[in-house]
């Protein structure tokens, strides 16, 4: 009888390609990357073979199945207690000896495992046989598919085997342990047989649990069996494993002498001791050159397309015989908001690419130990600075990568430096400023910022590193993936969901905010406004002023653009094109015709840069709130975070205006 | 000696590895466990190191390299 519908879990460790064979099967875009740890949610896709709906659960990459960390049980969860029927154990064919451990233990628990020798593509390019013969019989007989989730083949066969040997559970006793635990196991089935009776499955999985000290079987099968266990035989377990893996290796793999000799190259450089971290730098700075040059040199086409664009709108409303209001709200509400933000996606589009290379080319996970030292002086592992250089792109995602970090404070801590990384939604702010007010060195004043903003985040943990006198432990531990040359496709779906991401933002939170922030500045209880100084809006600036001045910042034009900026970051910049009815904001009229508005109330480039600083350090966006609160589970928390980002941005730029001051 | 005086290059056995046992667990679950050779490739003055074990680069931490004790061997 053929099946209405079947679960599988993907399950393998970290980076040998789960999530890229998820996306291959479902048509999902989940970001991959070639770094441990990318995937932090569980994830369901659908997709249909042979006229069956399958179900794809991807999970987050685990080593093992004892339940020490997250990830692991997050993995063990789903395998015993979700609805899986099938579990298809990705394994990363260049490094099998890894990769087998995981999968000696799902056929320990006697559920039908199919498994997916992913990679075989490296594995060829690198002259290495796999015995696909042997494995499977070797591995209990279970059904062995080589896949390459990259090149998209054996993807049919994978799904072939799900559809006809889901049910198929691999043989009981695939190997044995030592004399002394085969014994004990034996035992222990007995006792739990006469317990829980003949059905209870995988009696062996629990006996050899029982012996690990395994606290979740211990609660769930409280038998007495002090008469044999005398100590935690985990440790004998777990050589047994890897003395079995060893003979499968020797049996099953053909010329592992070869090794990868492109990676110890780049290695030799790429973690030097003394150059790495140099290096890093460099790579960092190459980025946002190639962001602000490149993207600019894109940006000239936007600009026609959006005068154009502007233009047609406000003839055709005309033409319509439309309400002034009405053309005023599109073109110098709509228009002038959302249309001036999108001119900055080609910078956005260039940072994004940039950072895509980093992920997929395996560099990323060399920045954890490049930057251990440093970070080590701040009390952090050098893994904590992974979600820092994430923040670069965008600070949600950025903080859901904290979860890679093991330690709860460590987490926490992580959390609170990120915001400090300027994302790509500030990437506008810097541009827009630094060019009206600073053309000179438009992109050194950039750079400063990025600059700044990493010297506080270093400041703040030091600070913190001292009051909580947290000490780095040195336990940093992450594998090093090979370098490989960046996937296009990987490349592609990456920066496609970026743009993607930045595009729904302007059409949703900076759509939005643009039409009420019009409404707000065009009209006040008693109907539309003359002047805009008289509407809701500017009662609403006002109100800021006060605080604002103090750091230059004293115009209520300003306020109403920051308070808008929680939304998204992006809508300071939209925000100022409503406000002073520029058109384009982000071409050299449109500069210049907010400078001189900004330049008549005495606005210079000291306070240009005060609010590029203020913009840095202030609460990123809606968005970052709701994901710390999500993360760490607490408003208290969560709200202490912002009102440190709020009273730090403007402490800092009152301190910068002022000293300013002094010297211009 | 414990694998954090190794030498670059040098290929050794771990002996013991006495560490907390959180740690230990995470070590054996990718594979370093009494016997298991592991070459140095690379290490910082903070003492942290990249190693190889089972054919796969790990990058470890100081605390951790000096926690596990090996004996050198040939490679």
């Amino acid at each position: 009888m053929s099946p209405k519908k079947i679960t599988v879990a993907f399950v393998g460790n970290p980076n040998c390609g789960k999530t890229t064979l998820f996306n291959a099967f479902t048509g999902a875009n989940l970001k991959v990357a070639n770094w441990p740890g990318v995937t932090v949610e569980r994830k369901e896709g659908y997709t249909k073979y042979e006229g069956i709906p399958l179900t794809l659960v991807d999970l987050p990459g685990t080593y093992s199945l004892t339940s020490y960390s997250m990830e692991e049980k997050v993995a063990r969860r789903e395998i015993l207690e979700g609805n899986v029927d099938v579990i298809v154990n990705v394994v990363d064919a260049s490094s099998l000896e890894r990769n087998l451990y995981l999968t000696l233990q799902l056929l320990e628990m006697g559920k039908p495992v199919i498994l997916a020798l992913n990679m075989m593509d490296i594995v060829e390019e690198r002259g290495l046989e796999i015995d696909l013969h042997r494995l499977p019989e070797m591995l209990g007989n279970i059904p062995v598919i080589p896949v390459s989730a990259r090149r998209r083949t054996g993807l049919d066969i994978l799904l072939h085997a799900v559809v006809h040997h889901y049910g198929e559970v691999p043989d009981e006793k695939i190997f044995l342990y030592n004399e002394e635990i085969e014994d004990k196991i034996s035992q222990i089935q007995k006792i739990l047989k006469k317990e829980y009776g003949e059905e209870h499955g995988i009696l062996r999985w629990h006996a050899i649990k029982l012996l690990e000290f395994d606290q979740t079987v211990q609660e769930e099968h409280p038998v007495d069996l002090k008469h044999i266990i005398d100590r935690n035989y985990e440790i004998d377990i777990i050589n047994g494993k890897y003395a079995y893996i060893d003979e499968i290796v020797a049996e099953c793999l053909l010329h592992k002498e070869k090794k990868a000799a492109m990676t110890e190259k780049a290695d030799g450089f790429l973690t030097h001791p003394v150059w790495g971290v140099p290096i890093f730098l460099g790579i960092i700075a190459c980025v946002f050159f190639l962001t602000f040059t490149v993207g600019d040199f894109l940006k000239g086409y936007f600009e026609v397309a959006l005068d154009v664009i502007s233009e047609n709108a406000e003839q055709l409303l005309n033409f319509l015989h439309a309400s002034t209001w009405l053309t005023a709200l599109v073109v110098d509400g709509i228009i002038a908001g959302v249309g001036g933000i999108l001119t900055f996606l080609p910078n956005i589009f260039i940072l994004f690419l940039a950072l895509a290379f980093l992920e997929d080319s395996g560099y990323m996970a060399r920045v954890a130990y490049v930057m251990d030292g440093i970070m080590g002086k701040v009390g952090l592992s050098g893994k904590a600075f992974l979600p820092m250089v994430l923040g670069f792109g965008c600070t949600v995602p950025a903080i859901m990568a904290t979860r890679t970090l093991e330690k709860e404070s460590d987490r926490k801590r992580t959390m609170l430096l990120t915001p400090f990384m300027s994302c790509s939604a500030r990437l506008p702010i810097y541009v827009l400023f630094s060019q009206m007010f600073f053309p000179n060195c438009a992109m050194l004043v950039a750079y400063s910022l990025y600059v700044i903003g990493l010297l506080a985040a270093i400041l703040i943990a030091v600070v913190i590193s001292k009051v909580t006198k947290a000490k780095e432990s040195g336990m940093l531990l992450i594998e090093l993936p090979e370098y490989k040359v960046p996937n296009g496709r990987t490349i592609w779906i990456y920066v496609w969901e970026k743009v993607k991401d930045y595009l729904t933002k302007a059409g949703t939170t900076i759509f939005v905010a643009s039409i009420v922030l019009w409404f707000l500045l065009n009209f006040n209880q008693y109907g539309m406004v003359e002047q805009v100084s008289e509407s809701f809006g500017a009662s609403i600036g006002h109100f800021f002023v006060p605080v604002l001045s103090l750091a230059g910042l004293g115009l209520w034009q300003i306020g109403v653009a920051l308070l808008s900026g929680i939304s998204a970051k992006e809508v300071v910049v939209s925000s100022f094109s409503v406000l002073f009815a520029v058109g384009n904001i982000n071409s050299a009229a449109g500069m210049s015709q907010l400078a001189s508005a900004l330049g008549g109330y005495g606005f210079g480039p000291l306070n240009a840069y005060v609010l590029m600083i203020f913009c840095l350090l202030y609460t990123p966006c809606a968005a970052t709130i709701a994901t710390i609160r999500k993360e760490t589970r607490s408003w208290r928390w969560t709200l202490g975070v912002v009102v440190f980002q709020l009273v730090l941005a403007w402490a800092v730029a009152v301190v910068i205006y002022q000293v300013g001051s002094l010297f211009l | 000696m414990t694998l954090h005086e190794g030498t670059v290059g040098k290929t050794y056995q771990v002996e013991k590895i006495c560490i907390d046992l959180k740690i230990q667990r995470r070590l054996e679950a990718i594979g370093m466990v009494e016997q298991t050779k592991v070459a140095i490739v690379n290490e910082k003055r903070n003492g942290s190191m990249i190693i190889r074990l089972r054919g796969t680069r790990w990058a470890i931490g100081a605390a951790i390299a000096s926690s596990i004790q090996v004996k050198e061997v040939a490679q």
